[in-house]
């Protein structure tokens, strides 16, 4: 089986919204959690801060 | 220039992931057409989930009535109106198959009757007449495994659709051949209905798959309720005589053969993809030499535009899992970057108490290289247990030891398929023990259990030692 995702499933699917490989995403929160920020980064479109 | 199409999207089977699909891909925008051969529904609302559920909640309601004596309680001498009851759960099964129909309608939905196959990759003829689409759903399903030697006949000796009507009298000794879920429920249902029931299994272990300290319990549950369980044991054939069926069983490990006599045999050996009929060669799609159709995250065949969704992909073979991915095969068509990404499938088996898991058991974390801690909470602790005369069973939760990421929830227990719903939600969040430890949870509820589990991965738990 696939390895456990720390990221919520409205952030798997931004992911692959912007065609970023979920396992390939560094979560920066709590236990390794991956935030919507954190995919967008991946996808090198951060948002604005 | 672009072919035309008579339709969009073509779903073949109209059970839990066909009707999904095909509900989505119209509200997508798509236009659509669902072929059935059978009725709306499929197995789980005709012959599956529904029926059985229908016939377990009045089993339990007969329980129910002999153990409201304990708080002074009594009705007159009980009796059941067999043909009342087999009414009463087809008119549930009348309902909600109607109900998919006036949503195929609502939608806009052409519902086509009639078997289909596949004349090329483009085209399946339904009946007599010859429909393309630009994308086709494969949704066919899947039927009751046979066991040679026990030949059903849907009368004495049945599969879960025989089962499912209710004979009158009620058969004084049944055998469940099958200590999965379909076996398990139904012999709670006839247990509680007064019949002698014995459940054999094949393998060490009942309830394949779930987690083994929720199976042991269970089945020591089960066992206190009047249903005796043999592991390791098969049945070999059956012969009906003027006293019953005589079943000659085998003990797998010593090969000591016995002969029982029993008024219903219930085979439920597993089932089956369904694919007979179909003609999937013509139109280049690979089927499996078991029978399944693989699918891949997308649920798409090896076809790129024919879709493969539902218990006819792979196992396991759960509504819940059909339907997800037939709103994903829609999704897809319709151009949006869906995928069957589930961290975790469910599993129930409804009986009274429930068995329910979600996740991974703690002999699979294990097994994927997990360092674990496991919390147990047993209801035997919890007051709402005890006011509902159910203190039988536990939560049992497993986490990982070192970021405390919650990777499984294993309940037995009274709603335990309603508490699942948290936990699932957890697991899909990436919730930690502490989470869920940490989110207030209403006094008195069962889900309290759920927090007390979660408490006493970190032993703090209140309402027992923790250990």
């Amino acid at each position: 089986g696939r390895p456990l995702v720390p990221a919520a499933p409205s952030v798997r699917r931004m992911a692959r919204e912007l065609h970023v490989d979920i396992h390939d995403v560094h979560g920066t929160g709590i236990a390794g959690r991956i935030s919507e920020e954190d995919v967008r980064r991946q996808a090198g479109t951060p948002s604005v801060p | 220039m672009t072919k035309s199409f008579d339709f969009d999207v073509l779903v073949i089977g109209a059970g839990p992931g066909g009707y999904h699909a095909a509900i989505r891909a119209a509200q997508l925008g798509l236009k659509v057409a669902c072929a059935e051969r059978e009725a709306v529904g499929g197995v789980c609302l005709n012959v599956g989930c529904i029926p059985t559920k229908a016939l377990l909640h009045a089993g339990e309601q007969i329980a129910a009535a002999r153990h409201a004596a304990d708080f002074g309680l009594t009705f007159g001498q009980q009796s059941l109106d067999i043909a009342k009851l087999n009414g009463w759960k087809d008119g549930i099964v009348k309902k909600l198959t109607g109900g998919v129909g006036a949503l195929f309608k609502a939608n806009k939905v052409t519902h086509l009757i009639g078997q289909a196959s596949f004349v090329d990759d483009h085209t399946v003829k339904v009946g007599d007449q010859t429909y393309s689409a630009a994308s086709i759903i494969i949704a066919t399903g899947s039927e009751p495994a046979k066991l040679p030697g026990l030949e059903v006949d849907q009368s004495s000796i049945v599969d879960s659709t025989g089962a499912l009507v209710m004979p009158d009298p009620v058969p004084a000794r049944m055998l469940c051949v099958g200590g999965g879920v379909i076996g398990f429920e139904f012999a709670h249902v006839y247990n509680n209905m007064g019949a002698k029931v014995k459940i054999i299994e094949f393998l060490p272990n009942v309830i394949p798959g779930a987690d083994a300290d929720a199976v042991k319990e269970f089945a020591k549950i089960m066992t206190k309720q009047g249903i005796e369980i043999a592991v390791q044991t098969k049945a070999n054939r059956a012969e009906k005589k003027a006293d019953g069926i005589h079943v000659e069983l085998e003990n797998v490990k010593t090969g000591e053969k016995t002969v029982e006599v029993f008024d219903r045999v219930l085979v439920a050996v597993g089932r089956r993809p369904r694919t007979d009929g179909l003609n999937a060669q013509a139109a280049g799609v690979t089927v499996t030499e078991r029978g399944f159709i693989p699918a891949d995250t997308r649920q798409r065949s090896n076809v790129p535009h024919i879709y493969v969704v539902g218990d006819v992909a792979s196992n396991p073979m759960l509504a819940h899992k059909a339907m997800k991915e037939g709103l994903v095969a829609a999704e897809v068509i319709a151009g949006k970057p869906a995928e069957q990404d589930a961290v975790a499938i469910p599993g129930v088996v409804y009986t009274s108490p429930e068995l329910a898991w979600v996740g991974l058991t703690e002999a699979e974390a294990k097994e994927k290289g997990y360092e674990i801690k496991t919390g147990v909470f047993p209801l035997s602790a919890s007051g709402r247990a005890m006011t509902l005369q159910a203190t039988d069973g536990f939560v049992k939760m497993v986490v990982e030891k070192d970021t405390d990421l919650l990777l499984g929830v294993h309940i037995v227990g009274p709603h335990a398929s309603d508490l699942l719903g948290e936990a699932g939600l957890a697991l899909e969040m990436a919730a930690t023990a502490s989470d869920i430890a940490l989110t207030m949870h209403a006094h008195p509820t069962l889900g309290e259990s759920v927090l007390e589990a979660a408490e006493a991965v970190h032993k703090q738990a209140i309402h027992i030692m923790n250990r």
